[in-house]
């Protein structure tokens, strides 16, 4: 990793709000009080699949509760996730419902000056219900033509469509002819998979506080992604101008996609908010929020053909998704997933059906990689698989195929194409193996005894952002202001979100690099809807790519009026062109200086002139669209120790490779591959919400005692997880700058599969791999003792 | 019922109700919301406060169980050297992310160094038990060894 | 589930009183540390109309080393068991079981007397109390009783506990272990803090070449906590070495009957019992040798 002669950019500081995070002082959402503040609680249906007769709330009115049902809240349909253009949005969600399609789905609500006796009033509501059936749990059981319709009628975009056989949305496509591709392989190989229902797991419990202000405004504080989709959803359901609503940006817990689209709670507590004319504040219990959004359940069939060379010559992809009750966009994770799928590989030949199924389950949603890592994992697994049919050294049969440098790329969907211009994939997998010492990992057959290890590769990629040069079915555009204050800092407001990742950090050393301003004179300024141009949501790890690039413009608008500016102070100098702006580490300060003279200026001084003298405001307002997402690569080597008698398996050592470009916080970058490694380990052995066959209940009662995330035990020590920050700039990246949230995680669950492959000679195609699995499946080789 | 305790070195006195937990008391009524609301089952460690310099779960406290006793919050360890050298190398060592459970690290992880519990990086991951999303470990286990020992744990 | 229900509260200043209330309430719960109660009362399992906390009884907190035994008092935390040296050298195996209890938060509050009465299928610190064939002292108005551990667990959440009677003090008697090898292990799902799938504890002593007694205990694969009896007949009189605890640990299936439940399915859990009895007979007959414990 080369300096390359950043001044702010590279290089490991401490980011802005470590300290307010450590004293304890950062509010989050649910630590926000208001005076005269209601407390919200929603009543959930207890049936997974029903049609409620009669909401009873005249014991919770009595006990002088503000309570609302179906009956007040304008029933239009609608989707929580603006993401998508609105001829592509399916839409069957309702604020509240009479026909609860998962157990748990929010039907009334209540609010009161008090959480307990919010509760106590939501307790006593009483559900009479119509009829009550039993749940479709299983995608392949919802679609046969028997069972009942979990919806009839959605909406996609503003026409009413029928449901067939509970299917929420299609997408096929073809490209080439895969018949001959097939035709032309010397090996073909088919295999199914199939992924547990995973929850974010997020530490913050989602909640939202609903403010009233005078001359019927509305400020709304919650645990959002988008503050601007927030704003517009609730304009649109409540039909309220959205000059009218202010959505505040407030420090998130983690997100991890959990709060991309606007959940229940928020328009829950705008409706209670209206009845009461009092702020209202709901705060999720982690069971509630367990039951508000979690994963998709993904069913794939892969078939894979190459030539004796390695070089594949075609791919068919089926992918069931499994929706839950209701669509968050599955159709564009049908897009995203054949992207993810596409970009993987050259197929050279590929058919792909993708059909997202309506079952009564927990609406499922973005979860960091939005279909990647389970694609990811299955690819990966059978390209490691079809490596060992022919003989071909499982790193080089990749290299062959991969999908770099120079290639068409659309990872996002088939409508956002652009050709790949940095690619440290190369570089990864082979500093990479040396490290792992992956020539020395045997083969499964070899490896005997009780404890067998194992190492495995595995590569991926996610997208920076969702950008593109033509628009199509998605949304990606951000804007910022930046602007210049009397005495030479600034103000820096965007309506990007930082999870956790350091994204506003990178836009500051962006800002910084740009205009030769430290780190510490730029404000992070508080933001909200109505102060900040619009910008789509914090996902598809377009933080810094997309968000930084547009404070970069920004940082070169006002640089210009810098020199503008400077010109008209410094009276001998013609042509602001002759201008540049530095870091003058002598002075301490910022200065604008002419090159091959002895002009001279401090930005303080330029800024105090243009206010003394009535120039006005140094500012620049910026919206941005990207035009291209170009991937950031990561491979994974993994290796594992498999307990072949309890089957249970542990981290030995990890290699993770990032290609970020130019890497604008290094710490950072180790941190989301450290983050990404766990979440993976999580979600190939332990991660899954069972469903009770025949109430629908989440089993365990939702408690995270049974919800498994990995510990401090789990994962490595720390001197085992190496990182490698490969040497690439991404030249439409600010800065030479790509983006990393997701890549962090997307490979490495394949990677500690092929590592559980290579210990002990077994493949896994369910998740999540728990140890009563591999005790079976060895018990059924005979290489158990009992 | 009246309940008295010691707060970060000064003597409160609340009413609660029988039921009410620590946890609520402090945010509500006290207004300390460094102390986070998690899971409040004693799982995700995000509600931890030292009683009489023990780390516990806040969630699983009636509040009428810490009478008379001493409740630590990150708030209280602001001027303690120890604590301030811990929060040194957790920002050194870009140990934060999200922000969400470290108020609760710090806290068990001053109370382990207090109590001399980190001879190895190991009993780090042993004693430090609280669920963290973002991080995946690493950089928490390296600053608080760091500052147990004044070594990396790499 | 989200709420804590009402109840009345009750801080008795010492023993006397505690057992008069108990004496007087019915329908009340007694609060030791409150870490499955509380959670309990959270999730609707219990609603007592009382809850008495002995949080304040110091009398209870005690680690007394007779010579033959440890006296522990109920109100011990696990994590002062920890602490304890006495508890690491003496009682080894209990001390294995406490380092593995949850994490260190919840050890701080819960005590040993919590977790003999809760009586959850997978308490922890049974395992170890029944290889020792510890005894518990309960007390009431009407004087003390002493019931063995093997008679303490009736049933999930259910033990020998009069209504008015509260447990106050646990004895293991270690100095009959002195000439044994012993061990323990708890599998969970995740290696950090976790109820277990299974756990056991072992102790075997070898005179002559031969095995002269066994003990294993597990947990979480009965309705309550339970010693392997069939599994300790047959090793009685034979040779120690692996063939004989394989056989041995395959008899456990007589001994058990796991579940399935949202944790892990009953099969899994039979063979993690088979796979850790074995592993801790093995490892017991090696520390044997060595006087032990390690």
């Amino acid at each position: 990793m080369s300096q390359l002669g950043f001044r702010f950019l590279a290089r490991r500081t401490p980011r802005k709000d470590a300290e307010p995070k450590v004293r304890g002082l950062v509010k989050y959402t649910n630590d926000l009080e208001y005076p005269g503040m209601l407390i919200g609680r929603i009543v959930r249906s207890p049936y997974a699949f029903a049609d409620v007769k009669k909401i009873d709330v005249s014991e919770a009115v009595r006990m002088g509760a503000v309570v609302i049902t179906p009956d007040d809240i304008p029933q239009k349909p609608f989707n929580p996730r603006l993401v998508s253009v609105d001829e592509v949005t399916f839409k069957d969600t309702y604020v509240l419902t009479y026909k609860p399609r998962y157990l748990g789905e929010p039907v009334a609500a209540v609010a009161a000056s008090s959480e307990e006796l919010a509760q106590r009033a939501a307790e006593a509501i009483r559900l009479e219900f119509e009829r009550v059936y039993k749940p479709i749990l299983d995608p392949f059981e919802a679609m046969s033509p028997s069972a009942p319709r979990i919806h009839e009628r959605i909406m996609k975009g503003d026409k009413w469509i029928d449901v067939e056989n509970n299917i929420a949305a299609r997408l096929d496509y073809e490209e080439g002819d895969v018949e001959r591709g097939f035709s032309e392989a010397d090996y073909v190989l088919e295999r199914g998979f199939k992924t547990g229902k995973r929850y974010h797991m997020q530490l913050e419990p989602k909640a939202v506080l609903c403010v009233p202000e005078p001359g019927g405004k509305l400020t709304i504080y919650t645990t959002t992604q988008s503050i601007h989709n927030t704003r517009i959803l609730i304009s649109q359901l409540f039909n309220i101008p959205e000059s009218r609503v202010n959505v505040v940006k407030v420090p998130i817990g983690g997100s991890f996609g959990s709060s991309i689209q606007t959940n229940y709670l928020v328009p829950i507590a705008v409706a209670l908010c209206l009845k009461a004319g009092k702020p209202v504040k709901i705060a999720y219990t982690r069971e509630e929020d367990m039951l508000d959004h979690s994963n998709f359940v993904f069913h794939f069939k892969i078939k894979m053909g190459a030539r004796r060379d390695g070089s594949f010559t075609a791919a068919e992809f089926t992918n069931i998704l499994d929706v839950g009750a209701h669509q968050v966009q599955p159709y564009p994770l049908l897009g995203t997933s054949l992207g993810w799928f596409v970009s993987m590989y050259k197929w050279r030949n590929l058919r792909y059906r993708g059909i997202a199924v309506y079952t009564n389950k927990v609406p499922g949603c973005a979860l960091r990689g939005y279909g990647a890592p389970e694609v990811q994992w299955a690819v990966e697994t059978m390209v490691d698989e079809i490596a060992e049919a022919l003989g071909i050294d499982p790193i080089e049969i990749r290299l062959k195929n991969y999908v770099g440098r120079g290639d068409i790329f659309w990872g996002q969907g088939p409508t956002v194409r652009s050709v790949i211009k940095s690619d440290g994939v190369p570089e990864l997998l082979l500093k990479g193996k040396e490290l792992i010492n992956w020539d020395k990992r045997g083969r499964p057959g070899e490896k005997k005894g009780r404890y067998r290890r194992g190492i495995g590769v595995a590569r991926g990629f996610h997208t920076s952002g969702a950008g593109g040069p033509i628009s199509g079915e998605v949304i990606d555009y951000t804007g910022c202001i930046l602007k210049l204050n009397e005495d030479g800092s600034l103000d820096y407001l965007t309506a990007l979100q930082d999870h956790g990742g350091g994204t506003l950090d990178a836009h500051v050393k962006i800002i910084a690099e740009e205009l030769g301003v430290p780190p510490d004179l730029i404000n992070l300024a508080s933001a909200s809807t109505e102060n900040t141009p619009y910008d789509v949501c914090t996902h598809a790890s377009r933080g810094t790519f997309v968000g930084g690039e547009c404070a970069r413009r920004a940082a070169q608008i006002l640089k210009q009026k810098i020199f503008e500016t400077a010109v008209r102070i410094l009276g001998r100098v013609v042509n602001p062109e002759a201008l540049r702006i530095g870091y003058d580490e002598k002075l301490g300060e910022t200065v604008v200086y002419v090159e091959g003279s002895d002009l001279k200026i401090t930005l303080r001084e330029i800024t105090r002139t243009a206010w003394q003298r009535n120039w006005g405001t140094l500012v620049a307002a910026v919206t941005y669209r990207a035009t291209s997402a170009p991937p950031s690569f990561t491979v994974y080597y993994v290796e594992v120790e498999v307990d072949t008698w309890t089957g249970k398996i542990r981290p030995v050592r990890v290699v993770a490779g990032a290609d970020v470009g130019i890497p604008v916080n290094p710490d950072m970058v180790e941190g989301q591959l450290h983050g990404g490694f766990a979440m993976a380990w999580g979600m190939a052995f332990s991660e899954d919400t069972k469903y009770d066959p025949s109430t629908g209940e989440i089993m365990g009662r939702m408690l995270i005692t049974d919800y498994k995330i990995p510990t401090a035990q789990d994962v490595l020590p720390p001197e085992e997880f190496k990182v490698l920050i490969a040497n690439t700039y991404e030249p439409s990246g600010p800065f030479g700058a790509k983006g990393l949230g997701e890549a962090a995680m997307n490979p490495a669950v394949g990677a500690i599969l092929n590592a559980v492959y290579n210990a002990i000679g077994v493949r896994f195609y369910e998740l999540p791999v728990t140890p009563d699995k591999v005790v079976k499946a060895l018990r059924e080789r005979g290489e158990t003792p009992w | 019922m009246r309940v008295e305790f010691i707060l970060n070195g000064r003597r409160v006195a609340v009413d609660v109700e029988p039921s009410e937990t620590l946890l609520n008391t402090l945010r509500f009524k006290l207004r300390v919301k460094s102390v986070k609301r998690g899971c409040e089952r004693g799982e995700c460690g995000s509600c931890t406060i030292l009683l009489d310099g023990q780390p516990v779960t806040s969630c699983m406290l009636l509040t009428l169980q810490v009478e008379g006793r001493e409740v630590t919050t990150v708030e209280g360890l602001e001027k303690d050297d120890l604590f301030r050298r811990l929060v040194e190398y957790f920002i050194e060592e870009g140990a934060i992310q999200c922000g969400f459970c470290t108020p609760g690290i710090l806290l068990t992880a001053w109370a382990g160094l207090k109590q001399g519990r980190f001879k190895s990086v190991d009993d780090v991951r042993e004693y430090v038990a609280n669920l963290c999303r973002c991080t995946g470990y690493v950089k928490i286990i390296n600053a608080i060894y760091k500052a147990a020992t004044g070594v990396a744990g790499r | 589930m989200y709420r804590l229900p009402e109840y009345d509260y009750y801080k008795p200043r010492n023993l006397e009183e505690a057992l008069k209330l108990l004496d007087k309430l019915g329908d009340a719960r007694v609060l030791a540390g409150g870490t499955d109660l509380i959670l309990d009362m959270k999730t609707g399992r219990y609603k007592p109309r009382s809850v008495i906390d002995i949080g304040g009884l110091k009398e209870l907190k005690y680690i007394i080393d007779t010579g033959e035994a440890l006296r522990i008092g109920a109100l011990t935390t696990i994590q002062e068991l920890v602490d304890s040296p006495i508890v690491h050298s003496k009682t080894p195996l209990l001390w294995e079981a406490a380092i593995r209890f949850a994490y260190w938060q919840i050890r701080n509050m819960a005590t040993i007397g919590g977790n003999l009465c809760n009586a959850s299928p997978a308490a922890d610190t049974a395992p170890p109390l029944l290889v020792y064939n510890a005894v518990v002292k309960a007390a009431s108005l009407s004087g003390e009783r002493y019931i063995p551990i093997g008679d303490f667990f009736l049933g999930p959440r259910h033990v020998s506990l009069g209504r008015s009677e509260l447990l106050v003090e646990v004895i293991v008697p270690y100095k009959s272990l002195e000439k044994y090898g012993s061990a323990y292990a708890k599998i969970g799902r995740r290696r950090g803090h976790d109820i277990s799938v299974v756990a056991a504890a072992a102790a075997i002593r070898v005179e002559d070449g031969l095995i002269a007694d066994a003990r294993v205990a597990l947990n979480s694969i009965a309705p309550t906590p339970v010693r392997a009896r069939s599994v300790e007949k047959y090793l009685v009189g034979r040779r120690p070495g692996i063939e004989v605890f394989r056989e041995a640990s395959k008899l456990v299936s007589s001994d058990v009957s796991p579940i399935t439940d949202v944790r892990a399915p009953a099969e899994y859990r039979l063979h993690a019992a088979m796979v850790l009895v074995e592993d801790l007979l093995l490892e017991s007959y090696k520390r044997s040798f060595r006087g032990g414990q390690e």
